[in-house]
């Protein structure tokens, strides 16, 4: 269902990223980190709002003949980017609103874990498990 | 004749789709007129730069109209022009080329023919859509010879061109009357038809611009007068107006329905608000376009509504954002740098750095670029050129001032153009204008009509960029990225090489909103599609140069350092960009920057990579580096971009760096000097805080230590390999900068993983400060400076300064004797150089030449010291090394390479006077004498008395029986062998006590000659170098002394000193003890010898005794310790005494070996020091009234009585207290026993002891007695005087506490007054010295023998 999960720190280095193709992780690698002007133009916009009315979840942030990208932004501003194949019609963007917010679950209890340390790359089993079950779509 | 071109071409053209998008074009591009400006000619154009400046410089013109209205109108000069894109001319008029420019370069005849040709030929390619053409020829420079020939050619050629084109008639009145005429030089062909300026090369064309205005000028009445004819048409008349894709479309349409008459009403009005806008009538157009919308959408003509909708954008977009132009200005004269450094582009970064930036900046540009307008109404022809600068100056100015307050974009820019518009138009904005916000809706609804149309994607794509410049100016990156991203969706069939174009645009408009992420991607992009596989040509060039565009985007920098810095960016990209950078440099045949790339990469990679991917990185280096070594220097591209250099720090990864001392023998020291007067404050707690602090903080990685100029010295490396393969670094050395420092390459082979220490060498060879700065390397080919200060993640500093010291000479030291086997453990035994080993028997002498030879070829040796350290005791050590310092001094300085040498004398001192320490405790109890034992258990119990283990039954033995048994003893013959010679000696000195040398043992002595040189300048600044010679002497015992004795002489002025001698030696020895005598002793044997020594006067005696006073009473006063338990002054001035008189010759007998040995501190008893003085008493003996004479022999008679006298005598230099006369007969039966018992045989009258409180200085007492005999025979008198120590009383205490607080009264004097007072005895006890408190015995020696004969 996704092609590839981002999860990028605060000062836009990488903390996380997994591919459903590792022959094209590069590319989406690419993709992602050229995907991150939008992001911070958003954020940026974001930043304006009210606190309470902010919302964490960017929409499309650009879509390409294969690729549609969605972003999402946690309040610590980290940034979550979902990397969803075009083809792919019957997604709706309430499924990927779904997908950023269990993302966002799941990251929660993963940085919970006291042994991580912030800004750092996170490695955790539990965790690549959680997000390839959200990769695939059977959450 | 154009005309019917014009038909010809427009038949011609059956591809009815535009060849290529215009990625240049802007909303402001709509208003503009058309011209193509070509350079034509051999020559390239570029030599006609100055002639294209100035047309380019033209790009507006303010024109009054019929009614008077002053009309801007916009000039777009355009290089090259697809003719299939005039087709399009219908659809947006601004799409056609209305005039024709072409610059041109001629050195004669021929080339100015075919200068004209191409003209012509231009003018007939675009001939449908052109109205004015203009040809700028640029001629050879003036020659005189052949300016005569086709004058009429030209004058004809002009009237001509007057008849036909009717303006320019100023083109005769150009050039100089002193110069010839160009164009009368050479003529243009007769079918050459265009007008025509001709300009020498060097000329300033000064008239050129307003020549240009004219043309522009032209142009404009030409479009007005189409724009009035379209006016006045008739709206039933009107023909429908087709895009050039539309024709086959309405082929059998009927076209006067009711729809197609407003199609055609709407178009028409389309194109006139088209013309109107070109014309400078944007208001007129903006309600056109109005019009023409609503009509045309009423009919759904899509294609057309996008038209008019992009129409109406544009037309508010050049009254809400006039600066556009100049901005277009400016990004056209980038354009012709570099466009790698166009400076723009690196502004947008700016701006892109800060948001605000960007933001107060456009208020800014507006109102500054308003004034600039206004002035342009005035000064035309200046304003351009002074526009241009002026922006770019405000846009510096306003990058760098950043952090300003913002304010709302879209606000501001709306109200300044408000403003703007209020100063142009005097009045407000017309209302039916878009509105900011709306201008993107508006775009985005003529893209969605395009795209409904297939030919028309080039329209759109157009569309989309003009949108995307129109939101950039907006400050609203969320559209541009929206819009550029549309760009991407638009099918469009095009080449590859328009693809990359494509990306290449979308990129910059990327960088000017500020996104440099999309930007990079797309750039990224642009260099595979330039290179990606089926290409026929790859350019790596190209990709090559966009690929290093595109490092911001990944936060990447040239410059490595700058890239470890920041640490940012995403290490899997960036080590994927920079292999493909290295990919592209190696294809391109640019091995160097491959090196260099690959440097760049492992440098600043490296802990990005896993250590499979590092090792083959750097084999990658090496292979790249074997085609070209890389190097610490920059490379310039043609390009003219730098890159910097890329130096392996970490490979080897420096682990440690430590600045070594030269070795300790080579050290510099300071020369001490008196130190000058300082003032009485040595030391202050109070620190000038800030200066001192910064004098710490600067010091830090200063070195404590100097080196010497021209010195070899050493800096150690701790290094360790990362790699997993061996590692070879050549050409290591270390970088330094201050002092001239001569490095010495290195090269080291690198175990991995495993850390290797390196000695980097070098002189220095100037004095001064050395900073140094890290080491140079070659490794994997490739010559890296790595400098401490780039080592990242270890503490070290950046630098290290060591001082360097002028130079200092070396010295070479020989010594005559052979060296040690083992090596010194004294301190600083590190500064030896040299050692000498000796063998000695104690008391021998030796001497040992030292051979001082200066090795510097340049430096004499001029300052020379020399000083001696050993084991052992200073005084001794004196003893044992002598050197004549003076006769060194003279010797000095040392030439250059000369050699100097001298003595060393070495005497073997060695305590001689010591028992052997095995000796048991042969109690003197045994000896059962009466004086003996009991003098001797007066010493307290540092002495040790003791009888010699063996020697007691060898002495006594008869064989070495060698004393004369006249003055063996005056005790009992038979106990003196036994006691008399139990000696006293200090015990062994144990730990606290200064090392004294035994002479029993061997002896090892250490020693080291110190010796401190220096010479030339560094003299002069105080330094000195210090070496030392080891000395390793092992003294061997010799003779010794073990115990001794001191009986009375013959004369009383003598006493016999008699001593124990061992040999302790493997070889007979020849004693010599005194003149003339001389004794054999065996090896390990011993003998006793009798010397015969003057007693020590009673004057040196006073003497000592007062000098202890005095200084008992100095303890007293100031320690109030404990007096001397001994009588010290008095034991040492007779061990002095002796010292001074009896040395021991010896020989070792078949050797030349021979020694002296002293008695220096020998240890006496009381007893025997007694003998040692001269007695105090002088005894007056007569008997039967004849004095008895030394050895003379007295008779009497049994049973007469014969009176003894003894007179007494004190001859000391005080009163003698308490003494005891005690007068005794014995008979001495010479077998050791002695009678006392004598009642039966003999009778004194009155008591035999006589006691005598008290002896003043000189006084004498007498007794008298008489003695009676009763048996006849051989008796002996033994009288003798005993001073015995006084009991002290209770009373005596206060007394004492009462003197003791006066010391002054404390001397000689008093004691002799004290003595003779009264009442002596009362604090004499205190008063007196221990001496006093001593028991004394003084005998008449030898005793009297009486012989006692019969009655005759």
């Amino acid at each position: 269902m996704a092609f590839c999960i981002a999860i990028i720190g605060k000062d836009n280095a990488p903390l996380y990223l997994v591919t459903s193709d590792v022959e094209k992780e590069l590319d989406l690698q690419y993709r992602v980190h050229a995907a991150l002007d939008v992001v911070e133009e958003k954020c940026q916009l974001l930043g304006k709002g009210a606190p309470e009315t902010k919302e964490l979840y960017l929409g499309l942030l650009y879509s390409t003949e294969t690729h549609k990208i969605y972003g999402f932004v946690t309040n610590s501003k980290i940034k979550f980017i979902i990397v969803i194949d075009s083809s792919n019609v019957a997604l709706r963007e309430n499924e990927v609103r779904a997908m950023f917010r269990n993302l966002h679950i799941l990251w929660n209890d993963a940085v919970c874990n006291p042994f991580y340390i912030p800004g750092e790359q996170l490695n955790s089993k539990k965790f690549d498990r959680a997000v390839q079950k959200l990769m695939s779509g059977n959450v | 004749m154009r005309a019917a071109v014009g038909l010809m071409l427009s038949h011609g053209s059956v591809e009815p789709v535009m060849s290529r998008p215009d990625y240049e074009q802007t909303a402001l591009h709509h208003g503009c007129l058309l011209v193509l400006l070509r350079g034509v000619g051999p020559s390239k154009p570029r030599t006609l730069q100055r002639a294209f400046e100035k047309v380019r410089r033209v790009n507006n013109i303010k024109v009054n109209d019929s009614s008077g209205a002053t009309r801007s109108v916009w000039v777009r000069y355009i290089h090259d022009h697809p003719v299939e894109h005039n087709d399009w001319g219908d659809f947006q008029s601004h799409r056609r080329v209305l005039g024709l420019i072409t610059i041109g370069k001629f050195e004669n005849q021929t080339e100015l023919n075919e200068l004209c040709r191409q003209h012509e030929s231009l003018k007939v390619r675009y001939g449908s859509t052109l109205y004015e053409t203009r040809a700028i020829f640029v001629g050879p420079e003036a020659d005189a010879s052949n300016h005569t020939d086709g004058v009429d050619g030209t004058v004809n050629a002009h009237a001509q061109q007057q008849e036909l084109e009717t303006i320019g008639e100023h083109c005769n009145d150009v050039s100089t009357p002193t110069k010839p005429r160009l164009q009368d030089e050479y003529t243009t062909p007769s079918n050459f038809k265009a007008q025509a300026f001709f300009y020498r090369e060097q000329d300033s064309c000064a008239d050129l611009e307003p020549r240009i205005c004219d043309f522009v000028n032209a142009l404009f009445w030409v479009l007005e007068s189409r724009r009035l004819e379209r006016a006045r048409e008739k709206p039933d008349k009107v023909s429908l107006l087709l895009a050039p894709f539309e024709k086959r479309d309405f082929v059998g349409l009927d076209m006067e329905s009711r729809n197609n008459r407003k199609r055609c009403v709407g178009r028409v009005m389309k194109n006139l608000a088209d013309l109107s806008l070109q014309a400078g009538l944007v208001e007129d157009s903006l309600s056109l376009y109005h019009n023409a919308n609503e009509t045309l959408r009423s009919v759904g003509d899509s294609l057309w509504v996008g038209a008019c909708e992009e129409g109406l954008c544009s037309a508010s977009a050049m009254l809400l954002y006039p600066q556009l132009h100049e901005m277009e200005t400016l990004h056209r004269n980038a354009s012709l740098q570099e466009a790698g450094t166009s400076p723009l582009r690196n502004m947008s970064e700016k701006w892109r750095a800060s948001d605000a930036t960007k933001k107060v900046n456009t208020p800014d540009a507006n109102n500054i670029s308003n004034n600039m307008l206004n002035n342009v109404a005035d000064t035309r022809i200046t304003s351009n050129s002074s526009s241009c600068s002026s922006v770019s100056s405000i846009l510096t100015t306003n990058s760098s001032a950043s952090g300003t307050p913002t304010t709302s974009s879209s606000s501001t820019s709306t109200i300044s153009a408000a403003t703007f518009g209020h100063q142009q138009r005097n009045g407000e904005l017309p209302g039916n204008i878009l509105k900011a916000e709306e201008i993107t809706n508006y775009y985005r609804k003529a893209i969605i009509n395009y795209s409904k149309y297939r030919h028309a994607a080039i329209i759109e794509t157009e569309a989309a960029l003009k949108a995307t410049r129109v939101c950039i100016e907006q400050n609203r990156p969320l559209d541009v990225a929206m819009f550029l991203q549309n760009i991407l969706y638009i099918n469009l069939s095009m080449t590859e090489a328009e693809r990359v174009k494509r990306f290449e645009i979308i990129t910059e408009l990327y960088q000017q909103i500020g996104y440099q992420r999309k930007a990079a991607f797309f750039q990224r992009l642009a260099a595979l599609k330039h290179v990606q596989q089926g290409s026929q040509a790859p350019d790596w060039n190209q990709s090559y140069r966009l690929m290093l565009c595109s490092f911001t985007g990944y936060l990447l920098s040239l410059d490595p350092l700058e890239v470890l810095e920041n640490a940012a960016g995403w290490p899997a990209l960036q080590i994927d960009l920079v292999q493909s950078l290295i990919t592209a440099a190696r294809r391109l045949g640019h091995s160097a920057l491959a090196t260099r790339h690959m440097t760049f990469l492992l440098q600043t990679q490296w802990d990005n990579m896993s250590s499979t991917e590092q090792s083959e990185m750097a084999v990658q280096l090496q292979n790249l580096s074997a085609q070209c070594e890389g190097s610490p220097v920059p490379l310039v591209l043609e390009n003219g971009t730098v890159i910097p250099p890329a130096n392996l720090t970490d490979l080897p990864y420096c682990m440690e760096l430590q600045v070594k001392d030269l070795p300790a023998h080579l050290r510099p020291q300071r020369i001490k000097i008196a130190k000058a007067d300082s003032g009485p404050f040595l030391f202050t707690p109070i620190h000038l805080n800030s200066l001192d602090r910064r004098d710490k903080k600067k010091e830090k990685n200063k070195i404590a230590f100097h080196w010497v100029q021209n010195d070899l010295s050493e800096v150690s490396v701790r290094l360790r390999n990362p790699l997993p393969f061996e590692l070879i670094i050549t050409d290591m050395r270390l970088l330094t900068n201050g002092v001239v420092f001569e490095s010495l390459p290195q090269t080291i082979i690198l175990q991995p993983h495993v850390p290797t220490n390196v000695s980097l060498h070098g002189t220095p060879i100037e004095t001064g400060q050395l900073d140094l700065q890290g080491y140079s390397t070659h490794t994997l080919g490739v010559k890296s400076n790595c400098r401490l200060k780039h080592m990242r993640g270890r503490s070290f500093p950046p630098n290290f300064l060591v001082d360097v010291i002028p130079a200092l000479p070396r010295i070479d030291v020989k010594t005559s004797l052979p060296q040690t086997a083992t090596f010194s453990n004294m301190n600083s035994a590190d500064i030896v150089v040299t050692s000498a080993s000796l063998t000695l028997y104690n008391g021998e002498s030796a001497s040992c030449t030292i051979t001082i030879t200066n090795e510097s070829s340049t430096l004499q040796v001029e300052h020379f010291e020399l000083n001696i350290n050993s084991n052992v005791d200073q005084e001794v050590q004196k003893k044992i090394f002598r050197i004549d310092e003076k006769d060194l001094q003279d010797k000095l300085p040392i030439a250059p390479l000369a050699s100097i040498s001298f003595v060393v004398h070495i005497y073997a001192e060695a305590d001689f006077v010591c028992p052997i320490p095995a000796a048991s405790l042969h109690s003197t109890a045994a000896g059962g004498g009466e004086y003996g034992p009991s003098s001797l258990t007066h010493y307290s119990s540092n002495l040790s008395t003791s009888g010699h283990a063996s020697l007691p039954s060898r002495v006594s033995s008869p064989q070495h029986r060698r004393i004369d048994p006249q003055c063996a003893s005056f005790r009992s013959t038979m106990s003196a062998a036994q006691h008399s010679l139990a000696t006293l000696s200090l015990q062994p000195a144990s730990g606290t006590g200064p090392p004294s040398i035994g002479s029993q043992y061997t002896q090892h002595i250490e020693a080291q000659l110190r010796i401190k040189y220096s010479g030339g300048e560094a003299l002069t600044a105080g330094y000195c170098r210090q070496c030392a010679v080891s000395f390793n002497l092992e003294l061997l015992p010799s003779a010794q002394i073990t115990s001794w004795d001191v009986l009375p002489a013959e004369i009383a002025s003598q006493f016999y000193l008699v001593l124990d001698i061992s040999n302790l030696t493997a070889q007979e020895m020849s004693l010599n003890y005194t003149h003339n005598k001389n004794i054999l002793i065996e090896a390990k044997e011993s003998c006793r010898v009798p010397i015969p020594v003057d007693r020590c006067s009673l004057e040196q005696v006073c003497a000592a005794r007062a000098a202890e006073y005095a200084e008992n009473m100095e303890r007293e006063l100031c320690f109030r310790t404990q007096l001397l338990s001994f009588s010290d002054a008095l034991s040492k001035l007779c061990s002095t005494h002796i010292a001074e008189r009896v040395k021991i010759n010896w020989l070792l007998t078949g050797t030349d070996i021979q020694g002296i040995a002293s008695l220096r501190g020998i240890v006496l008893t009381q007893a025997m020091i007694d003998l040692t003085t001269v007695s105090p008493l002088q005894w007056f003996i007569s008997f039967q009234d004849t004095p008895v004479q030394q050895h003379g022999e007295v008779v009497c008679v049994v049973g007469q009585h014969s009176m003894l006298s003894i007179k007494l005598c004190n001859q000391s230099l005080q009163p003698l207290t308490n003494l005891e006369l005690t007068i005794k007969f014995y008979q001495d039966y010479l077998n050791g026993i002695e009678n006392y018992n004598l009642e039966t045989r003999v009778a004194i009258s009155g008591p035999n002891i006589i006691s005598i409180p008290i002896l003043e200085k000189h006084e004498q007492t007498q007794h008298i007695c008489s003695v009676i005999f009763f048996t006849p025979g051989r008796f002996k008198t033994s009288i003798e005087c005993v001073s015995r120590p006084q009991i002290s009383t209770n009373a005596t205490n206060d007394a004492a506490l009462l003197t003791r607080s006066c010391p002054g009264a404390t001397n000689l004097g008093q004691l002799e007054t004290l003595a003779s007072s009264q009442q002596p005895h009362l604090n004499i006890m205190l008063e007196s010295s221990y001496d006093e408190q001593q028991t004394h015995v003084w005998k008449f020696i030898p005793p009297i023998e009486v012989t006692v004969v019969e009655q005759q």
